[in-house]
């Protein structure tokens, strides 16, 4: 046993009792909501790849189904990546471009219709970012639908690395109605990745969300995700405060650049804020679990 | 029957997965355990903390506490019943509701058919992930029991955290202490093939069968509530600290096992940690302790 405090590794000891645990989760909360089955977005990334291994294991092949839905500018080789996943799985799955309609939203929008007071607004930036936000509420508005036309659960794909950093899109790619690796940090999501069998090209390509051409993660966050997990594990986990974490040798500008993001994303992982009014307010005083039902 | 003259007991560990909120579902489930484990042979069955209830009741301890001195004791009727016709003892978990219209996290201990005891959880933890003094009153004390000769105290999950109180239950008499409990699942290390609070938990109740010489009889539940897992792992670990049978960490399953109370007598004539304990000493510390800390 590692006594250092660091990242925990999903290994072959804990791997079995993880993959139980969270196929467990799939099943009792989807029975619990009356249901048997998850549709979900496989975008031929990791994220996607490791919650549909899940699905399976704990459903089996015939209660997950897939949705891919590529934009005109995603790459060839993600399709081809998610194809692989619902091949090895066997599971059903459709194909929904979601081109037509993105491009039909913004056809009269320019570079020039960005709103400058966007603090973050450099040139070119703000109607990528826009664009990139509604494809991501385009992809959870069909995944909803299908979540009736099935019935059957949204299953989330986001991992705990990507939710602290407020690195997804509100009511976009962070929405669903469970998530099985929302606890599990990008680094562990590949060594879980490893245990659960998941196809090599879709573990060694770099992390990217796919928004646009030659997008890369990494370098939109000017850290790696083998750092700021590094650094997220001693902030969240273990309640240490940025000054002891710097203290411990982590760069100082990477460490309050993290901790400052996680602040700042607050927002995106908590329920709307409701005005207090009467005695008894939803989830203010209001208390119960969503399985109270 | 408890039959101390052949020292043997045989005991149902029932690891189940209650149903939020959903007493009738519960009560039948425990029925159908306790008519199952009585075929088995079993004398006891031990429930997990909450076990008629569910954990995370938040607002809804409201409409499930009931007054088990009044007539809404009533609801228990059917587990009453079948521990009378069974001659067999239930411990179960439920949120008691007193006169004065406080809740508590308590455990009932019924044997064939009567009410002989009721503990109410003292230790509430209130951090992290757990809210309980939110909505329970503390209980007051830790009881012994006498069942057929065997003495027996029942400490709910964090009671068992507070080292004083398996001192204060195995002093007061305790031959076996219980500890039910509904402990989620937190925490990895590379290496470990358990969750690190399994991890803590299996030491906890290894040390405290064997300093204070007695067995443990621990019963977590298992199943999820909003995403939180229970982590399962009950077990039973004799007075020489070493588990004796131990269920899986994830599936609700019964287990029955069969305690030789031989092994106290045994283990306490070698290692006579109870004997030679000075509860004087203690006293006298505890004493200084308070009134050290008045001063303060």
């Amino acid at each position: 046993m590692n006594h250092k405090i660091e990242l925990p590794k999903i290994d072959e000891l804990n791997f079995p009792l993880i993959y139980k645990h969270l196929g467990n989760f799939i099943k009792s909360e989807v029975l619990k909501a009356g249901l048997k089955s998850v549709v979900l977005g496989l975008s031929g990334g990791i994220d996607s790849a490791a919650s549909c291994f899940l699905a399976v294991s704990a459903l089996g092949k015939d209660n997950v189904t897939a949705l891919i839905m590529p934009y005109e500018s995603s790459s060839k080789s993600s399709i081809e990546d998610a194809l692989k996943v619902v091949n090895t799985l066997g599971i059903k799955y459709y194909v929904s471009d979601i081109s037509n309609q993105i491009n039909e939203y913004f056809k009269n929008e320019t570079d020039e219709t960005e709103r400058s007071e966007n603090a973050d607004a450099t040139d070119g930036i703000v109607l990528k970012l826009r664009k990139g936000n509604k494809m991501a509420r385009e992809r959870m508005s069909i995944l909803y639908d299908y979540s009736y036309k099935l019935n059957s659960l949204v299953l989330g794909t986001s991992n705990k690395s990507e939710l602290l950093l407020g690195y997804g899109t509100l009511y976009g790619d962070t929405a669903s109605a469970l998530n099985p690796i929302g606890d599990i940090y990008k680094t562990q999501i590949y060594q879980l990745a490893e245990h659960l069998g998941i196809p090599k090209t879709i573990i060694n390509k770099p992390p990217s969300a796919d928004l646009w051409e030659g997008q890369s993660d990494e370098s939109e966050l000017g850290f790696t995700y083998k750092t700021a997990d590094d650094i997220m594990y001693l902030l969240i986990d273990k309640m240490y405060k940025p000054e002891v974490v710097i203290s411990l040798g982590f760069e100082e500008n990477i460490v309050n650049n993290i901790y400052k993001r996680i602040k700042k994303s607050q927002y995106k992982r908590r329920m709307p804020l409701i005005a207090k009014v009467s005695e008894r307010t939803i989830n203010i005083d209001f208390r119960y679990l969503r399985d109270w039902s | 029957m408890i039959n101390k003259s052949n020292s043997r007991i045989n005991v149902c560990l029932a690891q189940t997965d209650p149903k939020m909120g959903d007493l009738e579902k519960n009560i039948e489930n425990h029925i159908n355990i306790i008519s199952s484990a009585k075929n088995k042979g079993a004398e006891i069955v031990i429930f997990p903390e909450l076990s008629l209830t569910g954990y995370f009741l938040k607002d809804s301890v409201y409409d499930l506490g009931v007054d088990i001195n009044s007539d809404e004791a009533a609801v228990f009727q059917p587990l009453y019943k079948i521990s009378e016709e069974l001659n067999i003892t239930v411990i179960a978990g439920f949120v008691e509701k007193d006169a004065d219209f406080n809740f508590y996290n308590s455990t009932f201990c019924v044997s064939n058919g009567k009410l002989i005891n009721v503990h109410r959880k003292v230790y509430l933890p209130t951090y992290g992930m757990f809210e309980e003094l939110r909505y329970f009153k503390q209980g007051d004390g830790f009881d012994v029991f006498d069942l057929n000769g065997v003495k027996i105290s029942v400490l709910t999950c964090e009671d068992a955290w507070h080292l004083s109180s398996s001192y204060i239950a195995v002093n007061k008499g305790a031959h076996i202490i219980i500890i039910n409990s509904a402990s989620p699942a937190r925490g990895i290390t590379a290496g470990l093939n358990k969750f690190n609070s399994t991890n803590m938990w299996e030491e906890l109740l290894s040390v405290i069968a064997f300093y204070y010489k007695c067995y443990v009889i621990y019963v977590n539940r298992v199943g999820f509530e909003d995403g939180i897992g229970f982590s399962g792992g009950s077990c039973v670990i004799n007075p020489s600290g070493n588990i004796e049978s131990k269920m899986d960490y994830i599936e609700a399953e019964e287990i029955i096992t069969e305690l030789n109370l031989n092994l106290l007598n045994n283990e306490r004539f070698k290692t006579p940690l109870l004997r030679d304990e000075n509860l004087n000493l203690t006293l006298k510390e505890l004493e200084s302790i308070i009134d050290n800390n008045k001063v303060k």
